[in-house]
Formats: structure tokens, sequence, C-alpha cells
């Protein structure tokens, strides 16, 4: 289980990005983070694996607080911290094979890292799980090659090669067509149900986030505005979760993408 | 690529077997290399060391090279100049060539092969060549430098112009020749205002290149600071030789420095 | 003289009191502004270029009957074809071993000056250093080290070695830049180390860049060996170059070894030609 308690993180003097953040995640469930764009929902989704270093709070994951841990804890910890992006963000002139390999790199030495040493285990698994989402065929194409659902698809293998407890997913789909984003949403939904595994997503797409999510956190300006399941979501939940805010909010945007 | 490999093991065998042939062929190169060159790596990396104290011992300039300070500052202000002059009159001929041999501005096509081969052959002649071959006409004088550096530097101003001229979008020159302008109308007034900055930002690399090369001439036909440099480090007076070698790096900083706020400022 | 490109023409409004109708931009200012001090130092420079007491008649026509006597009949003078050939092989061994010694090195110091891997206090004043190592001409580097390990083949390596990794770290540091900084957090958020990052994901990013870079600097290694061998008399082609026209005036030898020297640019170029065509390929 995710738990994140009062979570706050400033920008310089006084930007508020991130103001007593307080939800939870459950294994087993899809967790949609919704809100405007510029709310923090990429931030808060970089604090839980530290790519963002916030200002105080705790974020406890099976009861470890990661915020405490040090360099080399926090390595570990990452290691069992699936994330994939917007952008895939794969080594592009690599096979797909070659990627989802990567996810067994942070579990290596320092050595058999810098040379890519696998065993034939890893490497069995690796194929298993492209075949696992649909691209078997295609593993020994370089990612480049690959359409964008393709990609998504070879970083969720990437991500599960890692032995997850949990998945973070910032943006999964912005880059996808219709089709592709059902594939890959679906492929989702069905890890978190039959690995048991924790899923968080940062979604703009309200109606993706109501079909596929049994988790909804709304945020607004850097504060939680709703927690709960996604039925109790109403149009006036809605409402105030995507309501404007008063003044406008570059200063949350900055770090945004 | 192909993608018809039995296993994963396959597939990294091969790649892994790619790669070692790669490091091996690398190895082989290198020691090969060695051999003929008659150079001992390790005795050597190990000297290295050694070279830099020597050289922070020795070469830093002291007070007695106060002295020197005269007749380098002149002869580095030579050196520059000759750098300066040989790339700008290069430069210019460079240009007239680059438009009569550029794809697009091309009068002749066969002017185009010509100048092609001419520019290829001038580049390609080491710079220790042209000043060689031009010492024995030219003597001990700057001319032989200027002349050295001019040779080199059309041959690869010549090319560099002629890629960016081609690298121009015809479709500029279309709409000139279709308000009636004649040839020299459409270089003048289309090809040379858009290619202008790229061509001095060239222009700028290559004077940069030239006062370093400039050194290396010096020495070898006995004029500017190359020529000083030499004559105090054969003398031993290497705290005047560490002296010039301290101004020529100042100098091509300096240089680099004022060519980067140029290049962006007429970027 | 009429100025014509798209960032003029806003300029160009016909206003009915504006006295004088400008075409100068601020950048098209500068750039006349450093075109004619260049050419303000050029004639300077020429007018005062010391020229002895050359009589430039004399000096052509002379130049003219020896470039003749060098493209037209070349020999081998007093050397032989062997002794010349291999002379052009130490060349190519030694820019051979410069560039790669070079590369090795480069490589593990780019790293340290990449500014999307390490602090950039560190990045910039590693870069600092190589720059300063860059400003200093490559011969003087080899005859400094000349002087510490004695005139030679070893000296000749290092100097030429010490300015080819100031070169190829700047080249490869901002090689390292560009890849995009996503790809990497991507790998940092699985918590994969420093160097495993280094070679399994910017590494094989970057390949076809390095290699075109270090290529480049092969190239230039060569140029470099030849000068070195005519000015601190390394036993490569450059010595007898310089033998053969400093003092035996044999240009008819002159000419083999431009040739030699030709030869071997064109199989250069090839080379290159044929390395960067695989590669597009692949990519």
């Amino acid at each position: 289980m995710l738990k994140v308690i009062q979570l706050d993180k400033t920008y310089g003097q006084n930007k508020h990005s991130l103001k007593d953040v307080n939800f939870t995640a459950q294994p087993g469930e899809v967790t949609a983070i919704i809100g405007p764009s510029g709310a923090g929902k990429t931030t808060i989704l970089r604090s839980v694996n530290q790519l963002i270093r916030d200002n105080g709070g705790k974020i406890l994951l099976d009861d470890q607080d990661i915020r405490q841990a040090n360099k080399s804890e926090l390595r570990k910890i990452r290691h069992h911290i699936g994330m994939i992006f917007q952008n895939y963000n794969l080594i592009s002139p690599l096979t797909a094979l070659e990627n989802v390999l990567h996810g067994r790199l942070g579990a290596k030495s320092t050595f058999a890292g810098i040379f890519g040493m696998y065993s034939t285990d890893e490497k069995q698994e690796a194929l298993a799980l492209l075949n696992e989402v649909g691209l078997g065929e295609y593993a020994y194409q370089r990612c480049d090659q690959l359409s964008g659902g393709q990609q998504q698809r070879v970083g969720i293998a990437r991500a599960l090669m890692q032995h997850p407890k949990m998945i973070l997913c910032d943006e999964p789909i912005a880059s996808l067509d219709p089709k592709s984003t059902k594939i890959v949403m679906d492929i989702l939904r069905q890890l978190a149900k039959e690995k048991q595994l924790i899923i968080l997503i940062n979604l703009h797409q309200i109606d993706i986030a109501l079909e596929y999510a049994d988790h909804i956190v709304g945020i607004n300006s850097g504060e939680i505005v709703f927690e709960g399941p996604s039925q109790a979501v109403d149009d006036q939940v809605l409402q105030k979760i995507y309501r404007q805010a008063d003044q406008p909010k570059q200063a949350v945007t900055a770090n945004e993408n | 690529m192909k993608t018809n490999f039995q296993s994963p093991q396959q597939f990294f065998r091969q790649r892994r077997l790619r790669l070692g042939i790669v490091l091996a062929i690398l190895l082989v190169i290198y020691g090969v290399s060695m051999v003929l060159v008659n150079f001992q790596t390790l005795a050597s990396l190990m000297q290295v060391p050694a070279g830099l104290i020597w050289l922070f011992k020795n070469f830093i300039p002291t007070e007695r090279s106060i002295s020197y300070l005269g007749p380098i500052l002149y002869q580095l202000w030579r050196t520059l100049i000759v750098a300066v002059s040989s790339t700008i009159c290069a430069s210019l001929l460079g240009l007239i060539l680059a438009i009569l041999g550029a794809k697009t501005t091309s009068p002749l096509p066969g002017l185009r092969l010509v100048i092609r081969f001419g520019a290829s052959l001038l580049r390609n002649i080491p710079v220790v060549a042209w000043a060689m071959i031009l010492l024995f006409s030219f003597k001990q004088s700057d001319f032989t430098g200027f002349l050295a550096l001019f040779f080199m530097t059309l041959g690869y101003l010549t090319r560099a112009f002629t890629e960016t001229i081609e690298d121009l979008d015809g479709e500029k020159l279309q709409a000139l020749q279709a308000v009636g302008a004649n040839y020299f109308q459409c270089v003048f007034c289309g090809v040379l205002p858009e290619v202008a900055s790229t061509l001095t930002s060239w222009v700028l690399y290559m004077i940069e290149n030239n006062l370093r090369d400039a050194t290396l001439v010096g020495i070898l036909t006995g004029t500017g600071v190359g020529f000083l440099f030499n004559h105090y480090f054969k003398s031993f007076r290497y705290d005047a030789a560490g002296l010039i070698v301290l101004l020529i790096a100042v100098l091509v900083i300096c240089l680099e420095l004022t060519s980067t706020q140029i290049r962006r400022a007429i970027a | 003289m009429i100025e014509n490109s798209q960032s003029d023409s806003k300029v160009v409004q016909p206003t009915p009191n504006s006295k004088r109708i400008t075409l100068l931009t601020k950048p098209r200012l500068i750039l006349r502004g450093v075109l004619i001090a260049l050419a303000l130092v050029t004639v300077y420079s020429l007018v005062t270029l010391d020229a002895g007491n050359l009589k430039f008649s004399d000096a052509f026509q002379s130049l003219g009957a020896n470039l003749q006597a060098m493209f037209l009949h070349p020999g081998v003078g007093q050397d032989t074809w062997s002794l010349l050939l291999r002379a052009l092989t130490t060349s190519v061994a030694l820019a051979m071993l410069t560039t790669l010694l070079g590369a090795f090195f480069a490589f593990f110091i780019a790293v340290f000056s990449a500014r999307n891997l390490v602090p950039s206090w560190l990045a910039t004043s590693i870069k600092a250093v190589m720059a300063f190592i860059r400003s200093i001409p490559t011969i003087l580097w080899v005859l400094i080290y000349s002087v510490v390990m004695g005139l030679g083949a070893n000296a000749a390596v290092v100097g030429l070695t010490f300015h080819s990794i100031a070169y190829l770290v700047k080249a490869y540091s901002e090689s390292i830049e560009e890849t995009s900084a996503d790809t990497i957090e991507a790998l940092k958020a699985s918590g994969v180390g420093f160097w495993p990052i280094i070679f399994q994901a910017i590494l094989p990013s970057i390949i076809p860049a390095l290699l075109s870079w270090t290529f480049i600097r092969f190239e230039i290694n060569f140029a470099n060996a030849v000068a070195v061998g005519a000015a601190a008399g390394a036993d490569d082609i450059g010595y007898y170059l310089f033998m053969a026209s400093g003092f035996y005036f044999n240009f008819h030898e002159v000419g083999l070894i431009v040739y030699l020297l030709l030869g071997v640019a064109i199989v250069l170029e090839v080379v290159s030609m044929k390395l960067r065509g695989h590669y597009l390929q692949k990519n």
C-alpha cells in the first residue's frame, strides 16, 4: 500500500506547488490522479520515487518511508517502482528486447551493469514479457522503428522487468491515438488485478480515468480536493476539481510538462 | 533489420561477437601502430605526470621573462595579422570560386568540377607541405607563411562556402528571377545577404584555426611567434618560451570568445 | 546596395514622417562592422607585410618551376620507395595511435564534463582546462614533451594525444549533453547507477556522433603527424618532406611525397563517406 501523508513542495520562495497532500493507493487497484494542467500531478508522481525532492511530509510504501532513505537505499526502493512516461523514454537505437532488459539494470552490480550482462533466465523473461504485451515478434526491432503505442508497451514491459510493487504512469496515453490508448490502459488494468500491483496514473482525460480507475484523486492548485472511488465522481466533484483558480498559475505550470 | 533470431541468447551472442570483433580490430590496429611508431605506451604514460610537473616548474614565466615581452608581443601581433589577412584574402577569392562553383549559382557546369577538384587538392595538401614548398621561393619572410595559410584556407573555405550556398533554398532565387533580376542581381541581392552570417562564422572559425597553424608555419619558415618560440626553446630559455605559450593561449581563447559573441550577434 | 531579407521587411513600412528609410537591422550592422574591421586589418597587414628583399616576379617564377618539377616529374630523390612508404605508414600509424589513445581518455573525461551528468562547477572547470590545452598549438605540446621524454616517437605521441584529448572532450561532451534528459531520468527512476547509465543508455545513443568526431580528429591527426615530423624530427613522412625541400632542394621528391599525402587523404575521404553512409542507413 502506498500512503502519502502531508506532502509539501515549494518552488523558490513561497510558490507552493503541493500543499498538504494526503492520499492512499491500494494494490490491485488503478489509482488515477486527475486535475487541470499545472495543478501538480507530475510533481506528486515524481515525489513518490523522489525524482523531485519535496520539502516535507511522508511517503510510505509498505510502511517504509521513501523520504528517509539514503542514496543506496533509495536506489533499491526505486528498483521496485516501475515508471512509464508520456514520451516512452526508451533508448531508441537499441532493440525492444534490450530496452526491456534495462529493467534489470538497477538490480545489478556496477560491473555487470556496465557490460549489460544478463542471465539466460532474464533474457527469457524479457522475451516472455514482450509476448505478454503482444510484441513478441518485434523483440529484435530497433525502438525508433516502433509506433508510439508499441513503444509504450515496451515501456510497460521494462517496468514489469523490475518485478515492481508499484508502477507510476506519467501521462502514459497523452501521445497515443484512441486505439493504442485502449490497448495500453487495458494492459495496465489487467496488471493491477493479476499481479496485485499499485498502479498510480496521471491523467488529463476524465473519461478514461472514470472508465479505468478504481480510485480517483482530484487535485487543484496543489491541493487534494477529492479522494474516493470512481463511482463517487459526479458533476459536482468534477466542477470542484476543474474550477478555475482565482489567480494565474504560471508558478506551478513551470515544472509540469 | 532481420528479426529471425531463434532465441535471445542467439541474438546476444551475435551482438557480443560483433562487439568483440570491433574491439579486436582496434586492439590490433593499436598494437601494430605501437610497433611501427616504436612507442612504449606504459612507460610514456608514466612520464606524463612528471612531464607536467617539469612543465610547471620550468615554463612558468619569471620576472626575468618580462624583458622578453616586447619582442614577443610584436611577433604575436605579426602572427595574428598574417592569420587574419591570409584568411580574409582566401575568403574573398573563395567566395568568388564558390559562387562560380555552387550547383545553384554556377554559370557553367564544367567550371563546377574544376573548382571542386582544385579546392580538394588545395585542402588536402598539408599546411606543412605548403610551407616547405613556398619556403624555397619566398625565403624566410612573412609572405611565405601568408601564402601557405592562404592556399590551405582557400581550399577549405571554397568547399565550405559552396556547401553553404547550395544549402540555400532554391525558391528564393526563383522568386528573384521571376521579378526579372539578372544573374548579378540574383547573386548580390538574393544569395549573398542570405548566406552572409553563415559565411562570416566560417571565416571567424578559420581565423582561429589559422592562428594556431601560423605558429607551426612560423617554426618551419622562421617567422613570427613560432620562430621566437623555437629560438627561446632551443636556447633553453624556457621561461620565455612559457610566456609565449601562455600568451598564445590567452590570444586564442580571447579570439574564440570574441568570435562566439560575434556569431551570436549576427545570427 | 539594396538588401533583401525577411528580417528587414518590417522596418520598411512607409511611414510618412520618417526622414530616411533604413534597411539595416542590428545584426546586419554588427556584421558590417566586423567585416569592415577585418578588411582594415587585412589592408594594414598586406601593406606592412615583411617581404624581405623579395622580388615577387622571381619568386613566383621559381614557385612555378618548382610546382612543375613537383607535379609533373615526381621522383624518389636520394631516398627509396620503400623508405618513403615506410615513413608514410609511420605517419598513418602515429595518427591512429594518437586518435585511439585520445578517444579512450577523452570519453571518460567527457563524462565528467557533461552538464547533464555532473554538477555544473565540475563540468565548467574541466571544460576550461580543456579549452586551455586546446588553445596551445599541437606542435608546441610535442616540443614541450620532447624536452621531458627526449626527441622521438614517445614525445610525439604524447604531445599529439594531449591535443586530441582536449579536442575530443569538447566534441564528446557536447554529444553527451544532446541525449535527452528524459531517457536518463527513466533509468534513474528504476534505480540504475551512474556508470551503467553511461554505458547502457548514453553510449548506444551517441555512437554515430562519436564515430564521426573521432574520424574528423583522425584526419587532423594525420596532418599533425606530418607537421610533427617536419618540425620536431619524428621519423615519419614529414621529416622526409622537410629534408627534401629544406636541405636537398629536391622538388621531384617533394612532389612524390605530396602525391603520397594526397593519396592518403583521398582514401580517408572515401572511408569516411562509407562509414557515414553505413551509419545513416542504420539510423
